[in-house]
């Protein structure tokens, strides 16, 4: 139990990466999101299910989120429609295209071999391993990315847009960039995700960015003061594995699961006015470092 | 790396893995001892009529049984059509240590066929169980899963609409392109409908929003609308009988709750009763059947059901033959 959600927030962890990319960063919404996730898996699975290695098809399912991300990016950049929009737009369309893809609504993978399968020990152990693997490369990845001349320029356009401008960054390629990437990591995490779920489906993608946010915003209550780049990105992935402690917590417990969004969303409230309420009732008193 | 409380949290995450994989690797040894409470795990997709019913089903059917009361601990649970919550849901009802598992509706089966490779999944009325790949051989299940299929009786309800609306020449078939299980039902239906002389004309939407004006597209074209087993469909039934009655088309459809809405016939399977089937198979595995001994079993028959009150707003006569058999959901008033 504990082991599984420990996988599952590691699995889920890339998306809070990936959103992270763009909604804390380029402080972006970015709606793609729930379209790019279950579009890696339903790509991922097709390709799986024709007889293709578990580890080219994750990678191509990646990659279809990269196309979702660029659609995004130059809808926003060249053709001027809000970000918000743009993204609704793409998310929407990617609903027939996985259609498309997939032929169907709801595939399923009997006995194609997934990339968890690869990996020698037990079921269990296996999703684990993979997931750390998988938030040990994207996370390396990043780091070093961010720390390179156009990481820089990209964290920069975050920043301020204008002033980037002015130092000569060509600030619309730097926010499609980081729209490209953003949504691959989130169709990597949609197409382990749905790996580890054993089927793909066209409606996966709805509620995920609830998930992301969450991940993104309990890993910033938890560890809130001063984080250099690394750990910021580490409290995410511990963020995300929080929250699956929660829901499974909850699931625990006996609740009645009829009430499990609601109670999602609360615990969503209740850490985004955490520094509100520790204002208000804890003044002088400090409840974590 | 200098955040103390990341660091901390980190290793408290750590220690905690290699806890409970010290910890598993000692309870794995122990066999499971013969029991006298048999435990059951239900995972429900969304609460639905249709899928409430086959739940409610279930539960009675193992009471017959003689599987209630103090014999039997039942989880339920629902993910509330929140695909995220699946996998969760079906690892706790695997660690639960529950002796068969029964996932009502497609992702809740593949959810926990993907969490376990040995306890028993029962599936409770999937329409195209190879097709989900959930199993490969319908007569002996390979893996750990069987359960019962409903295919929707598209050959009987083309025999339906031929008896009583033999003009009819043209059929429109109204579904949902997100929902897996109406392509299937549309393929078959298409199959017979055609093997009857019939044309048809299928019309997917996307949503429920696309309706209204795909139904203003289709009542010009067809002389009767078929709507298959579809969920988004059946959400916005009222707006489709009311574009159909515009134009005086008949409906038929595969519910009798649809039926009584104001549709004209369908062929009816009964969702509590594909409950009690389920709840047959399980009680088969919990009497110690081998699951690859035990075959998916398929329901493919169903009830004609009629609405005459519609009937006579339509101006149709109903064949004899047709109402000896039929079941009345709506008199004419």
């Amino acid at each position: 139990m504990i082991i599984s959600s420990i996988s599952q927030g590691l699995l889920w962890g890339v998306l809070g990466l990936g959103i992270y990319l763009t909604f804390r960063i380029l402080n972006f919404p970015d709606m793609t999101t729930e379209g790019s996730f279950p579009l890696g898996g339903a790509v991922a699975v097709t390709l799986m299910n024709a007889g293709i290695h578990p580890l080219l098809a994750t990678i191509v399912g990646a990659l279809a989120g990269c196309v979702a991300g660029l659609v995004t990016g130059l809808l926003y950049t060249k053709g001027k429609i809000p970000t918000l929009l743009a993204g609704i737009l793409v998310m929407t369309s990617c609903n027939s295209i996985m259609l498309m893809v997939m032929g169907r609504a709801n595939l399923g993978l009997l006995d194609s071999r997934t990339l968890q399968d690869l990996l020698p020990f037990a079921k269990d152990s296996n999703l684990l391993i993979l997931g750390l693997i998988a938030v040990v490369l994207v996370i390396a990845g990043l780091i070093y990315f961010l720390y390179t001349k156009l990481g820089q320029a990209y964290i920069a356009t975050g920043d301020n847009r204008d002033m980037a401008k002015s130092f000569g960054i060509n600030t619309d390629r730097m926010e499609v960039m980081g729209l490209v990437i953003s949504n691959g990591l989130i169709a990597l995490s949609g197409a382990l995700v749905s790996q580890q779920d054993g089927y793909a489906d066209v409606s996966k993608g709805i509620g995920v960015i609830v998930i992301g946010l969450a991940s993104i915003i309990i890993g910033e209550v938890l560890y809130s003061t001063g984080l250099t780049l690394l750990e910021r990105l580490i409290a995410i992935v511990v963020g995300s594995i929080f929250y699956q402690f929660l829901i499974t917590a909850v699931i625990a417990l006996g609740f009645n699961t009829n009430y499990l969004k609601l109670f999602s969303a609360l615990v969503l409230a209740i850490c985004l006015m955490v520094p509100v309420l520790k204002n208000k009732f804890f003044k002088g008193v400090t409840l974590s470092r | 790396m200098k955040n103390k409380a990341l660091i901390g949290t980190l290793v408290a995450l750590g220690v905690l893995v290699a806890g409970s994989l010290v910890y598993n690797n000692m309870n794995s040894s122990q066999s499971v001892a013969q029991k006298d409470v048999v435990k059951v795990g239900i995972l429900q997709f969304v609460t639905h009529e249709a899928l409430d019913q086959i739940e409610q089903g279930i539960e009675d059917g193992l009471a017959d049984a003689g599987f209630d009361g103090d014999n039997i601990v039942l989880t339920l649970l629902n993910s509330e059509a929140d695909q995220s919550k699946i996998q969760t849901m079906s690892k706790k009802l695997v660690n639960d240590g529950n002796d068969i598992l029964i996932g009502i509706a497609t992702p809740a089966a593949q959810g926990l066929a993907s969490a376990t490779s040995d306890i028993p999944v029962v599936m409770g009325a999937i329409s195209d169980p190879v097709g989900a790949k959930l199993v490969k051989n319908l007569e002996e299940p390979e893996a750990n899963v069987t359960g019962t299929s409903n295919q929707v009786p598209t050959g009987q309800t083309v025999d339906l609409i031929t008896s009583i609306t033999p003009d009819a020449k043209t059929i429109g078939i109204l579904y949902a392109s997100s929902e897996d299980n109406s392509v299937s039902q549309v393929e078959s239906f298409t199959q017979y409908a055609e093997e009857a002389g019939l044309t048809v004309v299928p019309y997917a939407v996307p949503s429920t929003n696309e309706i209204t004006t795909t139904m203003a597209v289709m009542t010009t074209k067809v002389d009767a609308i078929w709507v298959p087993q579809d969920n988004t469909i059946a959400s916005a039934f009222t707006t489709v009988l009311s574009a159909a009655n515009q134009a005086k088309i008949p409906v038929y459809s595969t519910v009798d709750t649809m039926v009584k809405q104001g549709s004209l016939a369908a062929i009816n399977q009964s969702q509590y009763d594909l409950g009690v089937e389920t709840a047959k198979i399980a009680v088969k595995l919990l009497n110690g059947k081998e699951v690859k001994d035990v075959p998916v079993s398929v329901i493919d028959t169903g009830t004609p059901t009629l609405n005459l009150k519609a009937a006579k707003e339509l101006g149709i006569t109903i064949p004899d033959s047709v109402l000896k058999e039929a079941e009345i959901a709506v008199e004419v008033d």
